[in-house]
């Protein structure tokens, strides 16, 4: 359990350096919003074979694009969705499942299924462990372009969580990796929770006056919103001083 | 010596203010012939116009009221000459820069300069820093002169007698706060959390400029401030005025002084409370801004007008009906003045209603709805002031000539020229456009008629101004 | 409705203004020194009562019509990405990359549907407003660099909308604008 805090420590400084470092193209971002995603045929670890759609209409989906020999990436992306959907607690009552699902088409059930035991996730309902034989239609459709470099047997690819709802549209999609605020915002939006509004990345937000929180699905103030409220606060604390002031002073 | 120098003080703001004002209408009629299409002038040009016309309209009202709010106390308490004539000279000093920045730097954000566009410099590189320091120094000025005349009043009352805590449950209080007093501190206060606002969003905007783009601000956090401080201040300075009529109104009519009530200090308290969150309806068409601040802008707007309308409005209905009154220009500007701030105040609950908002923000209903009562309200108090102040204290005294005409000139102008602004706000026409595109068919009309009877007011502004003018300059020529 | 908001205004200003001249006149043909209250601040209890009561039923059937509210629970039958820059809009079905932003040439949007705006700025602060055929506004949000605002809308007319900026963002603000068809 130690071990096990350590690693999602270091794996949420890692993704605050992340965001530092290598914030997303806010557009890229956006693309397939509101589009179909590819209903390919899906073969999950339990047995099951199910269309993505099918598997959408039973709880809307947020998709994780893995490999399982990735030697980058893909493990900080599951343990950190992993760790975001445990303690964000008011986010259970929300429906989801997470489908992970292979791009690499050397991997089979078998390795799926590994992998999934390697998360300590074999037994999780809501995590289905995936494979298909469709893959490139699939990840076109959601503008996933890994490219496989030959020297390390390695592909170069992105973090990307698609979240998609029940009836199979893309509603939001998260690239890099991601704090729980973002994931609660996922999660919200694959249950087609209307939020007229939310911030893109990218931007310093030391100062802004919101943040989202994924517990009440509500913007909170931020730091920003100090600010806004210090002139009032100043206001009257000045008239007190200036009255206690005076008040000695005449005394 | 110190209240000689402050009536001397105040005739030179009277001054200053008529001669700003004066200048600032002619800009406003240029800007309406050139949205009719009578006069062409570069964008660029129009825009820089329309700033120093915001601004300057902004910056002079609000000093017209606190210089009358700072004559009328020295009734009361002794205020500071020394703070008054400090904050007069940083003004000048103020008001030369923002002329500069805008007519030789070409300087046009607006006078909201909403952030970031004073940053996309289309204009002289200085302008953008010379503008933003002209606003440092007019807020430093104003900062001492409000804390001057708070310490003024703090000194002789208390916390709970100036804000009239006393008057809530007692009939008959001991110590009496006069409204004037009540309503100053209230406004003042107003005036002092909006002026730090603007140092909180200076500061935070040098911090961008100088550290060239290290710093970055966020859009949503400076949008709230720049209407804390622009809403605040624009909204405050009517306050001011209603400090001042409160006080003269029953003394110009022959009638005994107003005397507070528990309700009437119950509502401007509450008034000091909702004034400072109505600014959030500036942003109903943000939709980043949290639902519910937007509703509280919405219900702060409403209650914010409630006390303070509502219960100056009936209070003056209600002292003039079926009361021999001695009706002088004064008191009549007065009364024009509080019709005329009503009426601009239903225009402005239609707009801060949110479902409106979304049809009728930044249309020109919304100048229609401020000019409504800074044009025919604000404007009309403090004229009221200083013509009774150039007359009580001149030696030139004599009747006053062609009341009538003035005032038929100034309803006639002043109805016109809003009545252009309502009826092109219905019509979608957005604010703020140099020119309209061709398929605002009536949008051209309208601003030239606008523009005619603005003229309409700017003659008997002018005729008003002229012998206020006369008299505050030989007070001020004149030593005695 | 603007027009409709606008005779409202109208008949309050007239109302306001009779009562204002009726005072005046009547305060003018009073002789009597002594009429009149002593002190006009008092007993005003009940025309406050009377106006909270009003503003309180106005803001309880406005409200509920606040754009943040309409069609949330629908789901948009066409979604178009917006970003406003100095001085143009670009509209496009596909998400818009802000380093390149590139637009469709025409945008067609159904009748009496769903359409969903995500409505962005490059640069400054925008305004984002939709005309009627018949130049009235129907709908409207801002554009603040570093946040999206959803604007949701069903267009029952069918024609050629106008996109007008209601923000002031510069020298060529009046000329800004771009239009969409409604079939």
């Amino acid at each position: 359990m130690h071990k096990y805090g350590l690693t999602s420590f270091l794996i949420f400084v890692c993704s605050f350096l992340v965001d530092a470092v290598a914030q997303p193209a806010a557009g890229w971002q956006e693309t397939n919003i509101n589009e179909v995603i590819y209903n390919a045929p899906l073969q999950i670890i339990s047995g099951d074979h199910v269309s993505m759609h099918q598997l959408a209409a039973q709880n809307p989906l947020v998709v994780a694009f893995v490999f399982t020999r990735c030697s980058g990436i893909c493990a900080p992306l599951i343990i950190q969705l992993k760790e975001s959907l445990q303690f964000a607690p008011n986010i259970g009552n929300k429906k989801y499942n997470v489908l992970v699902i292979s791009f690499d088409p050397r991997d089979s059930v078998k390795d799926m299924e590994n992998m999934a035991t390697r998360f300590n996730l074999q037994h999780e309902g809501n995590w289905k462990f995936a494979v298909t034989d469709s893959i490139s239609r699939l990840i076109s459709s959601v503008n996933f372009n890994p490219v496989w470099y030959e020297q390390t047997l390695q592909f170069d690819h992105d973090a990307l969580l698609v979240g998609v709802n029940s009836q199979g549209f893309v509603t939001k999609k998260l690239l890099g990796l991601r704090n729980s605020k973002d994931i609660g915002l996922l999660i919200n939006s694959i249950n087609n929770v209307f939020s007229p509004t939310y911030r893109l990345p990218g931007q310093s937000n030391l100062f802004s006056c919101y943040n989202y929180n994924p517990k009440t699905g509500k913007n909170t103030p931020g730091l920003g919103m100090l600010f806004i409220a210090l002139p009032a606060i100043l206001s009257f604390s000045i008239l007190i001083i200036i009255r206690l002031v005076s008040k000695s002073k005449s005394a | 010596m110190e209240a000689k120098g402050i009536k001397k003080n105040t005739a030179i703001w009277i001054i200053a203010v008529l001669v700003l004002f004066v200048l600032s209408i002619i800009l406003g009629i240029i800007m309406r012939l050139n949205q009719g299409g009578a006069v062409h002038l570069d964008p660029g040009t129009f825009y820089a116009d329309m700033t120093i016309h915001g601004i300057t309209m902004i910056g002079i009202w609000f000093v017209a009221g606190m210089a009358g709010v700072n004559f009328i106390m020295e009734r009361y308490v002794k205020t500071s000459y020394r703070a008054n004539t400090f904050a007069l000279v940083m003004t000048v000093i103020g008001v030369v820069m923002l002329w500069v920045s805008t007519l030789i730097g070409d300087f046009h954000a607006g006078w909201t300069f909403l952030y970031p566009l004073p940053f996309k410099i289309a204009w002289s590189a200085w302008a953008t820093p010379m503008f933003l320091w002209a606003l440092a120094v007019l807020g430093v000025g104003w900062l001492v002169w409000v804390l001057s005349l708070m310490t003024a009043l703090l000194k002789k009352y208390s916390i709970s007698q100036v804000f009239a805590w006393q008057h809530f449950r007692n009939k008959n209080p001991e110590v009496e706060t006069p409204p004037f007093i009540l309503i100053s501190m209230i406004s003042l206060l107003g005036v002092l959390a909006c002026l730090i606002a603007a140092v909180v969003l200076l500061v935070l905007l040098f911090a961008e400029y100088y550290s060239h783009g290290a710093f970055v601000n966020d859009a949503l956090l400076i949008k709230n401030l720049t209407y804390f401080f622009g809403h605040t201040i624009a909204n405050e300075m009517l306050y001011l005025g209603l400090a001042i009529i409160y006080e003269l109104f029953p003394e110009i009519s022959g009638r005994p002084k107003w005397k507070t009530t528990w309700y009437v200090a119950i509502a401007w308290n509450l008034t000091l409370f909702f004034v400072l969150l109505a600014f959030f309806h500036h942003l109903y068409m943000d939709f980043v801004q949290p639902e519910g601040l937007q509703i509280v802008g919405q219900l702060a707007s409403y209650l914010a007008s409630l006390p303070s309308a509502g219960v100056t409005v009936f209070s003056v209905i209600v002292a003039v009906y079926r009361t021999k009154i001695k009706w002088s220009l004064s008191n009549l500007l007065f009364f024009i003045g509080i019709a005329g701030w009503v009426i601009g105040g239903v225009g402005a609950v239609i707009d801060a209603t949110i479902s409106n908002n979304f049809l009728l923000h930044n249309t020109l209903w919304v100048p229609a709805h401020f000019h409504s009562y800074n044009a025919m309200g604000n404007v009309l108090f403090s004229l009221g002031f200083f013509h009774w102040f150039s007359v009580e204290y001149s030696k030139r005294k004599g009747p006053e000539r062609l009341s009538s005409l003035k005032l038929s000139f100034l309803l006639l102008g002043g109805i016109g020229f809003l009545a252009a602004f309502y009826v092109a706000g219905a019509e979608s026409v957005p604010r703020r456009y140099s020119s309209y595109p061709v398929e605002f068919t009536s949008a051209k009309l309208l601003a030239t008629l606008g523009a005619v009877f603005a003229t309409v007011y700017l003659i008997a502004i002018f005729l008003f101004v002229s012998s206020i003018f006369k008299r505050c300059i030989n007070m001020v020529l004149h030593r005695s | 409705m603007q027009y409709a908001l606008l005779l409202l205004f109208l008949v309050l200003a007239a109302v306001i203004a009779l009562v204002f001249i009726i005072v005046y006149l009547s305060s003018k043909k009073s002789d009597d020194e002594l009429k009149g209250m002593a002190n006009p601040l008092q007993k005003r209890f009940w025309f406050l009562l009377i106006l909270f009561v009003c503003l309180g039923i106005f803001a309880l059937i406005t409200i509920p019509r606040s754009p943040y509210y309409l069609f949330a629970k629908e789901q948009p039958a066409k979604v178009v990405h917006v970003a406003a820059g100095q001085f143009f809009f670009t509209m496009s079905y596909k998400a818009i990359n802000p380093d390149k932003p590139e637009g469709e040439m025409t945008i067609e949007l159904p009748a009496n549907q769903l359409v969903e705006f995500r409505v962005t700025s490059l640069d400054v602060n925008h305004g984002f407003a939709i005309y009627s055929p018949s130049k009235q506004i129907v709908a409207q949000t801002q554009a603040m660099p570093g946040y999206v605002n959803l604007l949701r809308w069903k267009f029952e007319e069918p024609g050629t909308y106008t996109v007008h900026c209601l923000e002031y963002c510069g020298m060529a603000h009046q000329v800004m604008q771009t239009t969409f068809t409604v079939k």
